[in-house]
């Protein structure tokens, strides 16, 4: 076994799959927004970052003739940052339309129905992002520039991907400490209440569609980046629900405990047996990974539901001035 | 009962209180109200929650709801709330129309509730809860917040001082940092009322406050809303529990059926014959 390419392999895929969890546990954990359509914002940003880099369709480059309707040779990190904006917009539109009527059950319905729309809207329109068999050759950012060898360049992507992961959480973290943060989990625990103290939940769970969309896309641009091929199969609805395995497992709003499930789930389970040897029967392993999963999922759900590290209580009392509560209001 | 309040059981006002332009609406105020209806019906498809209620509220005073169940009083209260909006009619914040205002605008104007099934943020602690009343905090926008705690910290921690100060007035600092959800029923209709006031409303709508608590604590709490009568704040108080509504409320008004059937003092209205009948019914 390659043991270099198998470490560098995991570190990219916990590390997007940590940002991607971040993001969705931002709306799941903190906000209580169900969106199963996850997985489609970390294939805006994977489709992003594949056509500015790719080149124009019709230039010589093309070599493989792929289709799709828009390309350009953007230097890095632009791919990267255009994958978050239309990771952003794209959280925006969808939240417009599916959240601010709908809640609970109705709006993990739609976000299903959009997850699965957006997935046969790209299969069926081949000179958009060329169908079912998806985009290749996509260039790694930066391979020519630093000109290290195939080894040398797997162990700087994994640097610049625990980078991004750093960068990503200082935002999240930021967002979760502060009274931002406590608005959102106002909203998760009784969205009435806060509306009613002034609070605009709509405009709160945009926001976090909005921002965790972001994520999504960035997850989506760096591992493209990597694996340097992107196609409908790498984004069915069955993918969000490994990162809410994820969640669940590591533990809502906690980001600790959320990249822990990140590790755990997509990155050993989903990835750490693709190196295991064949055994059983032809394609057990590949079936291990969901099986393995599920059951994690219904153990968690039922055992411990508040994941490995749960939420952390906020002990706001360590602010208070000496003697802060001295005195009457009255 | 009154003509009206038969004429409101029997649908026939409906028609006519209902249908009626709102923009046309010409307000008369009441000398010192700081809130106003007139006209005011909420209707869900057939069924007739608000039929025409009329009436204001002084400031600084608690106005007191009261009527059997299915009257209407939460329904309207939930209407001045901005969490249901009126089929027709007005209501009147300061003279000012607030009409298809949401439940965040109407707080944010000044006008702040509590609800009839406690509405605590459970999973988050007491000190918390009491900083969720705060409005307008500097680290709630996403770029208030990536600035960072230098950005807010000091607010926070102003806010913090004043929610313990109103804890311990009502002895509940000892649970600064408990989850709101491991509170007695009785401490969370407490935490919810000072939640409310941390927000400094002009006007607090307190449905049921009394309900489902102990006497030691339903005392506090109407010491409590003595003291925030004698600051200023303006009440709304739906409440079936009476000898509450006798010691608290300036005036009270009556409601059956979806209409205001009677308004006066407990004393006034105890000897009419039609609220007996309306109760009864009811």
């Amino acid at each position: 076994m390659n043991w270099s390419f198998f470490v560098t392999t995991m570190i990219v895929y916990t590390v997007t799959s940590t940002i991607a969890c971040w993001g969705l546990d931002l709306q799941f954990g903190y906000t209580g927004v169900l969106n199963f359509s996850f997985i489609i914002f970390e294939a805006a940003g994977a489709y992003t970052a594949s056509i500015l880099t790719l080149g124009s369709p019709t230039a010589a480059s093309n070599v493989a003739q792929q289709n799709y309707f828009f390309g350009a040779n953007l230097p890095f990190p632009l791919p990267w940052l255009a994958a978050i904006v239309v990771g952003g917009l794209l959280g925006l539109l969808v939240g417009v339309i599916a959240l601010r009527r709908l809640r609970g059950d109705y709006e993990a319905i739609v976000m299903l129905v959009v997850s699965l729309t957006a997935s046969y809207l790209v299969i069926s329109n081949i000179g958009f992002l060329n169908g079912s068999a998806g985009l290749a050759l996509i260039p790694s950012p930066l391979q020519a520039t630093v000109g290290l060898s195939t080894s040398g360049y797997t162990w700087f992507y994994a640097g610049v991907t625990a980078l991004a992961g750093i960068v990503v959480y200082w935002v999240v973290r930021r967002i979760t400490q502060s009274p931002l943060g406590r608005a959102l989990r106002s909203v998760r625990e009784n969205e009435r209440a806060a509306e009613a103290l002034g609070r605009d939940a709509v405009r709160l769970r945009l926001l976090v569609f909005a921002v965790g969309g972001g994520m999504g896309a960035l997850a989506g641009a760096i591992l493209v980046g990597f694996i340097n091929a992107w196609s409908p199969g790498a984004w069915g609805f069955p993918e969000t629900f490994t990162l809410f395995a994820a969640i669940i497992v590591g533990g809502q709003a906690n980001m600790g405990g959320v990249a822990l499930g990140a590790f755990l789930v997509p990155g050993l389970i989903f990835q750490g047996v693709l190196f295991l040897p064949q055994i059983g029967a032809p394609g057990f392993v590949d079936s291990l990974q969901w099986i393995l999963s599920g059951v994690l999922i219904l153990l968690f759900m039922w055992f411990r539901p508040a994941g490995v590290l749960p939420e952390r209580r906020r002990r706001l009392s360590k602010l208070a001035s000496r003697g802060g509560a001295a005195g009457s209001e009255a | 009962m009154t003509a009206k309040a038969r004429k409101a059981r029997s649908g026939e006002a409906y028609e006519d209180a209902c249908e009626g332009d709102p923009s046309g609406y010409d307000a008369e105020s009441y000398a010192g109200a700081i809130l106003e209806m007139k006209d005011v019906c909420l209707a869900f498809g057939g069924v007739r929650a608000v039929v025409d209620v009329t009436f204001g509220v002084k400031r600084g005073t608690i106005a007191g709801l009261i009527g059997p169940n299915g009257a209407g009083k939460s329904s309207l209260l939930n209407v001045i709330a901005g969490a249901l909006k009126q089929t027709s009619g007005v209501v009147l914040f300061e003279g000012r129309r607030v009409v298809g205002r949401s439940a965040h605008a109407m707080a944010r104007l000044g006008i702040t509730r509590t609800f009839q099934l406690s509405g605590e943020f459970g999973g988050l602690t007491v000190l918390e809860n009491m900083l969720m009343g705060a409005r307008r905090q500097r680290g709630e926008s996403l770029m208030g917040a990536l600035l960072g705690p230098r950005f807010w910290r000091e607010e926070e921690r102003t806010l913090v001082d004043r929610a313990r100060r109103l804890l311990g007035e009502c002895d509940l600092l000892a649970k600064e940092d408990d989850y709101a959800r491991d509170l007695s029923g009785g401490q969370r209709r407490i935490l919810e009322i000072l939640r409310a006031t941390m927000a400094d409303p002009q006007v607090l709508l307190l449905d049921e406050p009394f309900a489902g608590v102990n006497k030691s604590t339903a005392r506090r709490i109407e010491e409590y809303l003595r003291v925030l009568r004698e600051k200023g704040m303006t009440m709304i108080m739906v409440e079936h529990e009476l000898a509450f509504v006798d010691r608290l409320c300036d005036d009270v008004i009556v409601m059956a059926q979806g209409a205001v059937i009677g308004r006066g003092t407990m004393g006034d209205l105890r000897s009419s014959r039609e609220i007996r009948q309306a109760y009864l019914a009811g």
